[in-house]
């Protein structure tokens, strides 16, 4: 994904922070609760320290045996089991919290994206959103089961310490309350200096695998040139590379945890050493020194706990930035959507004058006129990128025209309520998708209450009954990710099956017919053309030869119609068509 | 077991490194343990003294604990070092090995593991190998040094606290963690199958985006996708719980040591047969050896999947390649015509014959053109003239010498291929073309692109040569990448040329100009061209049908 993304700025980190706090509300609860176990686990550490400091104190200066000690030993016991409780109620409620943010924050995401339409999901983004949707959520867990919580405690178990330990010995306190703000001031170095550095090995970490993970793909290629040999030295040699650079950077990054660790250790010997001293000369007594000698560890443990949920936070914050540009992307305005279509077969659609692009200042089409009728076939041929696919997604409803319009049947397409337009059309993309699931599931998606027979028919129509009847489990085999692998030329015919089982006025067929052989497309080609009598079907072909048949062509070159006309008008005039033919060898 | 074995045989190339940073590990857990139990001896032992007990000499008490705190910090740094080091050393030498084992695999020997897209799970395990030193090594062999070390010294004061101690670290390191492992074992195996589940609802959702709306199924697929994911949570809950139990339960063991200890030693104050300051000290120490077992749960639990990761590796690095080179090769040959006489070829023992008894010849400089329905093993005749595929029966000669007497890399550097799918690495168009012939000068890369008639589109690209082509080729179009594999093959210069439906999925215009620059290609140059396109076809001098001979010459 975005490997290559600079470093977010301070401010933006801070807003997104601000945000992924904001987003914990709905959870507070649950999160207050795991504040609440964390704190109580953190005040009852006190009292063990208090009862082990007694016992301690009884045995040295004042000689008591074993039956004296039993009721400390016994609140020793209370406190474990309770210690305990509170360890598991926190956890508990802390993993409530992060999967009541999580499920929250989904729905939400759905929302935004069924809003947002099909202009948010295109072509190359579609793995960059399915990552977002998957990794990026779970990058959230730690923020709220681990980074949030944490991040209360780090404030209030070193304050409640604090306040048990300077009655005791204020000398001690002292030492603690000056070392502290250190801690978090180290930790803001290693935040921003070392951080950021680690950042950037992980991406150089990151793209050195993928070299090797592209080397290993590209194998067969590499044996065809003789050159996988020599590839065995180059993965060692990149990756001694990276060791030497990685290595210098992590001797600067793990210094500034080592200052961390050294002042919180430091402090605890100081405040040995220091009360031992005390003791030495009489100025103190055994049960507050060992109490506090006790609590000391205790003190820095959720400081330096911080450290490590650090990254947590980065991470959450990184994934936090892609979710809240999708979360922020406006909505597309929508007209209203009065317009009633009949209930009738849609006799006629045309493009008036239709233009189109996805980035201002790149028309895909350009002045596009042509019309659709009812019964009518007619093929959009032309060099790939010429804007066929596009005209298609506009004709479905998918994207709209930045001017002219489309009128289906003297309305504004515009005007008609997207979901009332999805049910007229159906359409066969270029690479259609197949769905994890059964094979009838996949055809009835469009039409949940086709009959056996219809799905039957449709598949047999499609030149799709053949191999799915030898499938083991017929129309009930799995499918899709982790089902039956389909070959290419099958995949279509399924999704061609589907659409012809949608019972639509509008049929939009993107190569309907490629990786079939011959006989197979004429036989498909036959099928379609008796099942659409009734319909208007727009066939996009990438090869001359599948369109011979068509009642109309038209050609799409640069955005442009630039000749329209029957198969046999077109081969006759000296136009695109015709030269494309000759090149061709006349094949259709 | 083995399979541990063979992985620490792994690591053994690095074992200076690697034994260093156990070695730094287990220091800094027993400093950290003697600090604590040293200060709390001392501060016994000073209020003691304090109070008109023995008197003591403190001077090195006071300077062990500041040089234990020192140790304890200088050695963590440098262990991080250390291991740090190690793990990128031994993470290159396991690239390398691994990589050495695959590379006579492919490609006959790595396709049967397609099914389960072999790539991403490769990925998937060698990231998690690579964790094997860090996570699993380190803490384990640290604690196994650490542990009797402590254990001894305990021993030597009192061997009850000792026995506590032991039994304790093996509870909270040993069995909590294998227990919760266990009991996590099926909510995890749901939790990782959900979760695949979870994947697979989502990369339908985005990519079937635009058929979905159109379908007016978006709604129902969202709610299957909010479902599942509800359901992964629900197995996640279950496996956090065992999670927090089990780190629990290993706090109260320590705890429980803690008070056994108190237990065994307080009644022994009495007699006089522990001073004071040693139960302080030995309370202390048996609190703080449970930080030497405290990585091990963690370690355990990413032993489970390292385990499952090697034995999925060594499986593909055992495979045995498809050939063999002879012994004894012979040099290349200096004709260029093919001949294949009743070459029979089946996958494997027990499996159908791909091909059966096949004869043809093609004269050098001549072209036979290949089809045959899909599954005719028209790919797998190619992959036997690269030498990929050993065949079982025949004769397939080159120039008049027998193909099995010829070493892989000898005939594979006389034949150029161009096939429907050819690998593109992800940098730019000059290293890609560069992987045909190293040394090629800029002259030489034009001329190539020009005959491919990719010269122009490439003059266009703002830069150039240097244009990235993307992952797998994705920025460029599928006819450029096509006639970048040409332009490959031009550069190459070999004299047999094997082309695998070079032209199939182009649209009609990039068709045109792959078989433009095919045509100039094929000059002089022995071809077998495999296609079900007419347009290609017409190149091929002759028509071999496979299964169904005709229009070639009797062998």
């Amino acid at each position: 994904m975005a490997t290559h993304a600079p470093p977010m700025s301070r401010a933006t980190a801070k807003r997104l922070n601000a945000w992924l706090r904001g987003r914990a509300k709905p959870v507070r609860a649950a999160l207050l609760g795991a504040v609440t176990a964390g704190s109580c686990g953190g005040l009852l550490l006190v009292a063990q320290a208090w009862a082990l400091a007694r016992i301690v104190d009884g045995v040295v200066t004042r000689h008591l045996g074993l039956a004296a000690t039993w009721p400390w030993l016994w609140a020793l016991l209370g406190i474990f089991a309770a210690r305990a409780l509170a360890g598991v109620a926190s956890e508990r409620l802390a993993f409530a919290a992060a999967a009541g943010a999580k499920q929250t924050l989904r729905r939400e995401l759905h929302a935004k994206l069924a809003s947002l339409g099909t202009s948010s999901v295109q072509g190359q983004a579609s793995g960059a959103l399915a990552a977002l949707l998957t990794d990026g959520l779970d990058k959230l867990d730690q923020y709220y089961s681990a980074y949030l919580p944490q991040a209360a405690l780090a404030m209030f178990i070193p304050a409640a310490l604090l306040a048990f330990a300077f009655p005791a010995d204020w000398v001690s306190g002292l030492i603690m309350l000056a070392s502290a703000p250190l801690i978090p001031l180290f930790m803001v170095i290693v935040g921003k200096g070392a951080e950021q550095l680690n950042q950037r090995q992980w991406r150089r970490l990151a793209r050195m695998s993928a070299h090797f993970f592209d080397v290993i793909e590209g194998l067969t290629t590499l044996k065809l040139f003789n050159a996988s040999r020599i590839e065995a030295r180059i993965v060692e040699r990149m990756s001694d590379e990276y060791r030497h650079s990685v290595m210098a950077v992590l001797r600067v990054a793990f210094l500034s945890a080592l200052v961390l660790e050294f002042f919180a250790t430091l402090s605890i010997a100081m405040i040995a050493v220091y009360i031992g001293f005390r003791l030495y000369y009489g100025e103190m007594s055994l049960l507050p020194g060992f109490y506090v000698l006790l609590l000391a560890p205790e003190f820095y443990r959720p400081l330096r706990a911080m450290g490590t949920q650090h990254h947590a936070r980065m991470e959450a914050v990184a994934a936090a930035e892609q979710i809240v540009a999708l979360l922020e992307t406006p909505a597309p305005e929508r007209l209203s959507t009065q317009g009633k279509l009949p209930d009738a077969r849609i006799r006629m659609i045309s493009l008036e004058g239709v233009d189109f692009s996805y980035r201002s200042g790149q028309p895909v089409l350009r002045g596009i006129d042509l019309t659709l009728k009812q019964g009518e076939r007619v093929a959009l041929i032309g060099p790939s990128g010429g804007g066929k696919s596009t005209l298609a997604r506009l004709l479905l409803g998918l994207a709209t025209p930045d001017a002219g319009r489309i009128v289906v049947d003297g309305v504004d397409l515009r005007g008609i309520d997207p979901q009332g337009w999805f049910a007229r059309v159906a359409w066969l993309p270029q690479a259609p998708t197949i769905f994890h699931g059964s094979i009838a599931e996949n055809l009835r998606l469009a039409k949940p209450d086709a009959t056996e027979t219809e799905l039957r028919a449709a598949a047999e129509a499609a030149g799709a009954a053949g191999f799915i009847e030898r499938l083991p489990r017929g129309y009930d085999s799995l499918v899709g990710e982790h089902g039956q692998g389909l070959s290419g030329g099958e995949i279509r015919r399924l999704a061609l099956a589907r659409a012809l089982l949608k019972d639509a006025d509008l049929l939009i067929l993107d190569e309907a017919d490629a990786s079939l052989d011959a006989a197979a497309a004429a036989a498909v080609n036959h099928a379609v053309a008796t099942q659409t009598r009734d319909r208007a079907v727009l066939v996009i072909a990438h090869r001359l030869e599948s369109v011979a048949d068509a009642d109309r062509i038209v050609v799409l070159a640069d955005g442009r119609v630039v000749e329209t006309g029957t198969p046999a008008e077109l081969r006759a005039r000296p136009g695109a068509y015709a030269a494309a033919l000759a090149a061709y060898g006349g094949a259709a | 077991m083995s399979d541990m074995w063979r992985l620490l045989k792994l690591l053994r190339g690095e074992w200076r490194w690697g034994l260093a940073g156990v070695g730094l590990s287990a220091v800094v857990s027993l400093a950290n343990t003697a600090l604590l139990g040293l200060s709390g001896w001392f501060i016994a032992a000073m209020a003691l003294a304090g109070h008109g007990g023995p008197m003591i000499e403190y001077f090195t008490p006071a300077a062990a604990i500041r040089g234990l705190a020192i140790l304890r910090t200088v050695g963590r740094y440098l262990e991080r070092l250390v291991t740090h080091d190690a793990t990128f050393r031994l993470l290159t030498r396991l690239r390398v090995w691994f990589y050495t084992r695959l590379e006579p695999l492919a490609p006959a020997r790595l396709q049967q593991y397609r099914s389960g897209d072999l790539l991403s799970r490769i990925r998937a395990d060698i990231d998690s190998l690579e964790t094997f030193y860090l996570r699993v090594f380190v803490p384990g062999a640290a604690a196994l040094i650490a542990t009797p070390l402590m254990g001894a010294f305990l021993a030597w004061i009192s061997p009850r606290v000792a026995g506590v101690d032991m039994v304790g670290l093996a509870l909270a390191g040993v069995a909590v963690p294998l227990l919760a492992q266990r009991l996590g074992h099926r909510p995890g195996g749901e939790a990782v199958a959900l979760r695949g589940r979870l994947t697979a609802d989502i990369a339908d959702l985005t990519r079937g985006f635009a058929e979905l709306t159109v379908d007016q199924a978006l709604a129902s697929q969202m709610a299957r996708c909010e479902e599942t994911g509800v359901a992964q949570l629900g197995a996640q809950r279950r496996l956090a719980g065992i999670g927090a139990a089990g780190s629990v339960l290993g706090g109260l063991v320590a705890q429980l040591s803690l008070w056994l200890v108190l237990l065994l030693t307080l009644p022994l104050a009495d007699g006089e047969r522990l001073s004071g300051p040693d139960i302080a000290m030995l309370g202390l120490l048996v609190l703080a050896s449970f930080e030497i077992t405290a990585p091990l749960p963690a370690a355990f639990k990413a032993l489970g999947e390292i385990m499952a990761a090697a034995r999925r590796i060594f499986e593909i690095a055992d495979a045995v390649p498809a050939t063999r080179d002879p012994a004894r090769p012979e040099a290349a040959p200096r004709r260029f015509d093919v001949r294949v006489d009743g070459l029979t070829l089946r996958y494997g023992e027990g499996q159908p014959n791909v091909l059966e008894h096949l004869s043809f010849h093609v004269p050098q400089g001549g072209c036979l053109g290949i089809v045959g329905p899909s599954g005719a093993g028209k790919t797998s005749l190619l992959n036997v003239l690269l030498r990929f595929l050993e065949f079982q029966s025949g004769a397939v000669e080159i120039g008049g010498v027998p193909l099995g007497a010829l070493e892989g890399e000898t005939v594979r550097g006389l034949c150029a291929v161009v096939a429907q799918r050819t690998h593109l690495f992800n940098t730019s168009i000059r290293e890609n073309l560069l992987v045909a012939r190293p040394n090629a000068t800029d002259a030489e890369l034009h001329e190539a692109l020009r005959q491919a008639a990719l010269l122009n589109e490439v003059r266009a690209m703002p830069e150039g040569l240097e244009t990235i082509v993307g992952e797998g080729g994705r920025n460029l179009s599928g006819g450029q990448a096509r006639r970048i594999a040409i332009a490959r093959a031009v550069l190459k210069d070999a004299p047999i040329l094997l082309l695998d439906e070079p032209t199939e999925g182009l649209d009609a215009h990039s068709e045109q100009a792959v078989l433009e620059a095919l045509t100039r290609l094929m000059r002089h140059r022995t071809t077998l061209l495999v296609t079900h396109r007419p347009q290609a076809l017409r190149l091929a001098d002759k028509v071999l049908n496979l299964g169904v001979c005709y229009g070639t010459s009797p062998p």
